[in-house]
């Protein structure tokens, strides 16, 4: 064989060989990730691949169901909410203690969140918190939560794993290594070793007992050590599923799944109730992709339903809207108005708009080729990127790709240098994605469209502190409304949640939280 | 420059040493090449090849770039494919036939560039470092430096500078080309420099320049240009590395390394998308050392009992 074909070969053989090498012992369970994340601080980061092995490491103030709208006590008993939705009181479990024996007490759960909204500790999702006014422990069991505006998603916001309870002597101690060589914190699961870009080994959590009430088994968990295997090849996790080498993976490749649903050894695993979505972003002060028209023709000359069928094997839903219909605060009244495939239509826009055909087959507008830069991640998102280049193509728009690894992308991604950028988040409700993305103080990341609108600024904070379901879900469903009016985003699918489960296992439902399908990990065991 | 009776003289010996290593050879040297049936049988690979890339065009049967909503298609000669699709489609339905063409091109246009670029420039450094001895050592220690420098190592801190594309990938082959060919050149030339009528040419007074263009460079290009054929696979196998690794030519576009590197994520479910482009790699590549090697073999007049 030629030495490509070779190289491929010994890639897989490698990968292979290093999911051969783990243990795999009864009650140890391995899990097969795509990447690592950076590190594992709570506040400091927002990548999913850091919040999936924190629900294992820390426990935060609630839980949330399965159902992804049910909030749960986890470390609070139970809390109340003042009647001006200012002060949330929690009462806050007693005998829950640290990895290292220490017992944890609401002094600890307001330092953690205190740390979470410190302007110094630079978390990127800090707006998740509200507007604070204070977070205070006035006794060892209960915090008093403070705000100077109201916060009506705060109580789903406080379950993601940025509010994840750290030991604060181990944080101090450890200063910047926090997450990195040690952590220290009352989850399921404790830190034994992290070897970046290869693997993350927990071991279980002795004498835990407070788990969120949604699992049946609030502790200890089941299995003794939890190892986070990463394997970057797509098609070797696939393998490594089908052979028995990892017991549960949620990455595994959309062209991989029927083939794991049909083998005997294998289940799959899906949810609903998951809401993470995939979009292509314009960045709408470029002139390339200045005018809604041409925003709009690009929504219409792509066919997100043959890149469902084809490209994802009808694994995913295509998508049309910005978030699912099924999340929170969805406003129905748009379902009508959303753009869907129709390549006439984005001709005629685009001829309206002044970009007419050239003799090349290429729009052109006053002897300048309509050819926004899109940049993206290599992988699955250019083949994605790829997917739509070909449709434009077939209007006429000759959309140029720049494709970079991740590490390189983010930085990119912050910059003015491109038309077009490709992201997917995982969401609770509208709000949580509306706020992310459209609020103009978010503006260049995460709002790299540079979307600047004051009245949406304003229906976004209506929407933040309204006090009742219906106020908040009209303001966002303005929201909604005119963004996608704007065209601001070209949707291109709804990513569900599956997960390949060895039959080895006990079966368990699938989690959402932050994409994060295994949350906690007390539901994890094997079948005896 | 005026052509002077002395000079007409003195560039005799030159003409009349090239054509006593080259003249006998030449009326025959294709002939010898075609009677190595591995050579013949190399050559015409690379011709049917080349004519197929130069061609791309009017040969495909698809644009290389327009996909399909029939994907992974297997080859035609397999129960599952069809006859549209000769070679089958890719993970986004584009015909790989038509892609193989426009991707050989890519391919053989980034070889020949970089071969072309950096054996022009490796040649001339060596060729001066032969002909100035005060030159010789501060170029000659330049060059160890730069073969100190991976080509894969090279492209990449390149397309970090520059951005994706096909020109980093071409800068980075030639310049790793450039210490090789530099080195050749210059023991090619240190040999020709020590023949009699270099120092004929001296003794009429001749200028440097005329030494140079008339006696050591028309003496030595033949051996150069052999040995520069011969890192002609070596550079397509890098190019194609380069290109396997996301550094080379940018989407839609076909290039051989970069179409076996998609493949890859379907070698499980449809290996012939990696399978295809890497067997043309690898053909590619060997025909241009088989031939290569007869060519050495029938031109290099040190071969040549």
């Amino acid at each position: 064989m030629t030495a490509k074909t070779r190289s491929i070969r010994a890639g897989l053989g490698i990968a292979t060989a290093m999911v051969l090498a783990l243990p795999a012992a009864a009650q140890e369970l391995t899990i097969i990730r795509n990447q690592d994340s950076n590190h594992y601080d709570p506040a400091r980061t927002a990548a999913l691949s850091g919040s999936e092995v924190l629900f294992m490491l820390a426990d935060t103030v609630v839980g949330l169901d399965e159902d992804m709208s049910t909030i749960v006590p986890h470390l609070a008993s139970s809390w109340e909410i003042s009647d001006d939705a200012l002060t949330y009181t929690f009462t806050i479990k007693e005998g829950v203690t640290f990895c290292d024996g220490k017992p944890m007490t609401a002094e600890d759960v307001a330092y953690s969140l205190n740390r979470w909204y410190d302007p110094e500790t630079k978390s990127p999702v800090r707006w998740r918190m509200g507007d604070v006014k204070s977070i205070t422990a006035p006794d060892a069991t209960t915090l008093v939560y403070e705000l100077n505006e109201p916060h009506s998603e705060l109580l789903y916001q406080l379950a993601q794993s940025f509010g994840s309870v750290v030991d604060k002597e181990t944080v101090e101690a450890l200063g910047p290594d926090f997450g990195v060589t040690g952590f220290n914190g009352t989850g399921p699961f404790c830190w034994e070793s992290w070897t970046p870009r290869d693997k993350m080994v927990l071991t279980r959590h002795e004498g835990y007992t407070w788990g969120p009430t949604n699992y049946e088994n609030t502790g200890p968990a089941q299995v003794e050590k939890v190892t986070w295997q990463i394997v970057p090849e797509a098609a070797t996790r696939t393998v490594a599923m089908l052979t028995g080498q990892g017991d549960i993976s949620p990455y595994v490749p959309y062209i991989g799944v029927d083939k794991l649903r049909k083998a005997p050894t294998v289940d799959i695993v899906e949810s609903n109730e998951a809401f993470w979505t995939n979009y292509v972003g314009f960045k709408i002060t470029k002139d390339m992709v200045g005018d809604v028209k041409v925003r709009e023709a690009i929504n219409l000359a792509v066919n997100q339903e043959a890149m469902a069928e084809d490209l994802f094997f009808g694994e995913v839903e295509p998508a049309y809207s910005y978030i699912s219909s099924g999340a929170l605060d969805w406003d129905e009244s748009l379902d009508d108005k959303l753009l869907t495939y129709d390549p006439e239509k984005a001709a005629a826009l685009l001829d309206e708009a002044g970009w007419t055909l050239n003799s090349a087959g290429k729009r052109e507008k006053d002897g300048v080729v309509l050819s926004p830069l899109a940049i993206t991640f290599t992988g699955e998102w250019q083949t994605t990127v790829e997917a739509v280049q070909a449709d434009l193509l077939k209007v006429g728009i000759d959309m140029q790709i720049e494709p970079m690894d991740a590490t390189v992308y983010w930085g990119k991604s912050a910059t003015d240098d491109f038309d077009m950028y490709v992201m997917g988040f995982p969401y609770v409700s509208a709000g949580d994605a509306l706020n992310l993305y459209f609020r103009s103080s978010n503006i260049p990341t995460p709002n790299r469209m540079n979307y600047n609108d004051p009245k949406t600024d304003e229906l976004l904070l209506t929407g933040s502190h309204a006090t009742s379901d219906g106020d908040r879900a009209a303001a966002y469903g303005e929201v909604l409304a005119t963004v996608h009016d704007e065209a601001i985003w070209l949707p291109i699918y709804h990513k569900p949640m599956q997960i390949a489960v060895s039959k080895k296992m006990k079966p368990f439902e699938a989690h959402n939280i932050y994409g994060a399908g295994l949350y906690k990990g007390l539901q994890l065991g094997f079948a005896d | 420059m005026t052509m002077t009776s002395a000079n007409a003289a003195s560039a005799a010996p030159a003409t009349e040493d090239a054509d006593q290593v080259t003249a006998p050879a030449r009326a025959h040297w294709f002939r010898r090449l075609l009677r190595d049936r591995a050579a013949a049988l190399a050559l015409l690979t690379l011709t049917v090849i080349i004519l197929g890339a130069v061609f791309a065009p009017w040969l495909a049967t698809h644009d290389p770039a327009s996909n399909s909503r029939s994907i992974m298609t297997p080859p035609v000669w397999s129960a599952m494919g069809e006859a549209e699709h000769w070679l089958g489609t890719d993970g986004q339905g584009r015909d790989i036939y038509s892609r193989l063409l426009y991707g050989a091109r890519l391919t053989l246009l980034i070889g020949f560039l970089a071969v072309g670029l950096g054996g022009f420039i490796g040649s001339l450094i060596g060729l001066m470092s032969a002909f100035n001895e005060k030159l010789d050592p501060i170029v000659m220690r330049t060059m160890d430096v730069l073969l100190s420098f991976p080509a894969i190592l090279l492209g990449l801190a390149l397309v970090a500078v520059m951005g994706q594309g096909v020109v980093p990938v071409v800068i980075a082959l030639s310049v790793s080309s450039i210490p090789d060919c530099a080195r050749v050149a210059r023991g090619i030339a240190i040999g020709v420099m020590k023949q009699e009528f270099i120092e004929a040419g001296r003794a009429v007074g001749l200028s440097n320049l005329q030494l140079f263009q008339r006696y050591l460079v028309r003496n030595a290009i033949s051996s150069i240009m052999i040995f520069i054929s011969l890192r002609f696979g070596q550079t397509i196998l890098i190019g194609a590395t380069l290109s396997f690794l996301g550094l080379g030519a940018k989407p839609p576009a076909a290039e051989l390394g970069m179409m076996a590197s998609q493949g890859r994520e379907f070698l499980l479910f449809a290996p012939h998308i990696a399978v295809i482009p890497s067997v043309v790699i690898f053909v590619i590549v060997l025909s241009a050392n088989v031939a290569g090697d007869a060519l050495r073999d029938v031109l290099d007049p040190r071969l040549q009992a």
